[in-house]
């Protein structure tokens, strides 16, 4: 049996209200989805939408029908309520939210480099570059043409890349 | 320096290589538990509600065909209006009594104790 074969078996134990089946599904694919999470919400609530996704899944559970990957599901359920957060947000100033998806270690650079695109280019690089989802899942999942989701990873990651050079270069000055 | 920054960037985004976290499988887990229990209890709240309307619905009905009756009509008009203010009296104070024994039935103040719980 294939990933989705499994995926798809276990989610309709799930929406006969198997909890164990379930449980499963989230192990498998916690890690995925607050990784996405994390790169696109920031730490303070990546967590909170992630058990908010997964509480929809478990609730539309019958609705999986096995067509797409589970994680392409579950992360457009996750992509769904990040939006409904944003859209239940106070106004915040530009300083204070573009803070808040930064990280620690040896990535931090990169990371800040993020943190200076906006929502969709983040989730479109993070799951296209990161995450190896095909385009077309990923315009999918953000509801745009391929062409367009095509040209918005390129033109994020050339941003990226052009801020990373420049701030080489300004440390080497 | 393309290639350097190419393969940083995906390094970056990519999802960390860990075993599965459990504790975050149980917090999941519970809150499905709690959400679904807390949904049930609504539920029965709803229905619960729903059939106190109707209740109240088919008696009040009942008092309007009964007050078009000739019988009671003539009861009315001839008896004394203390007599039916102690009626009415009468009958609120049992609907005083029997309300909040309705109400703890359904569940509706374990459901409230429940979401201060959480």
């Amino acid at each position: 049996m294939g990933d989705n074969g499994e995926d798809l078996a276990l989610s309709r134990r799930a929406a006969r209200g198997d909890s164990a089946a379930f449980a499963m599904l989230v192990e498998k694919h916690e890690r995925q989805l607050r990784a996405f999470l994390l790169r696109t919400a920031g730490a303070d609530i990546a967590d909170d939408i992630a058990q908010e996704a997964f509480l929809k899944a478990w609730r539309a559970a019958g609705q999986y029908d096995g067509r797409a990957r589970y994680a392409t599901w579950l992360t457009s359920i996750a992509w769904r309520c990040r939006l409904d957060q944003l859209r239940r947000q106070r106004p915040v100033p530009v300083e204070e939210a573009e803070a808040s998806v930064g990280d620690s270690g040896e990535s931090a650079e990169v990371a800040d480099l993020l943190d200076r695109l906006d929502q969709r280019e983040r989730a479109a690089l993070v799951l296209c570059e990161g995450h190896g989802w095909s385009h077309s899942e990923a315009a999918q999942l953000l509801g745009m043409p391929l062409g367009t989701l095509k040209s918005m990873v390129a033109r994020a990651k050339q941003k990226c890349r052009q801020m990373w050079l420049g701030e080489k270069h300004d440390e080497l000055v | 320096m393309t290639n350097s920054f190419d393969d940083r960037l995906a390094a970056v985004l990519a999802p960390p290589d860990r075993e599965p976290d459990r504790d975050f499988v149980l917090r999941v887990t519970a809150g499905i538990a709690l959400a679904d229990r807390l949904e049930a209890r609504r539920s029965a709240l709803i229905r619960s509600l729903a059939g106190q309307l109707a209740a109240i619905a088919s008696v009040a009905a009942s008092i309007m065909i009964l007050g078009r009756s000739p019988a009671v009509a003539r009861f009315a008009a001839e008896s004394p209006p203390g007599t039916l203010a102690a009626l009415l009296v009468s009958f609120s104070f049992v609907a005083v009594l029997l309300v909040p024994g309705i109400m703890r039935g359904t569940g509706g103040r374990s459901w409230r104790l429940e979401i201060a719980r959480t």
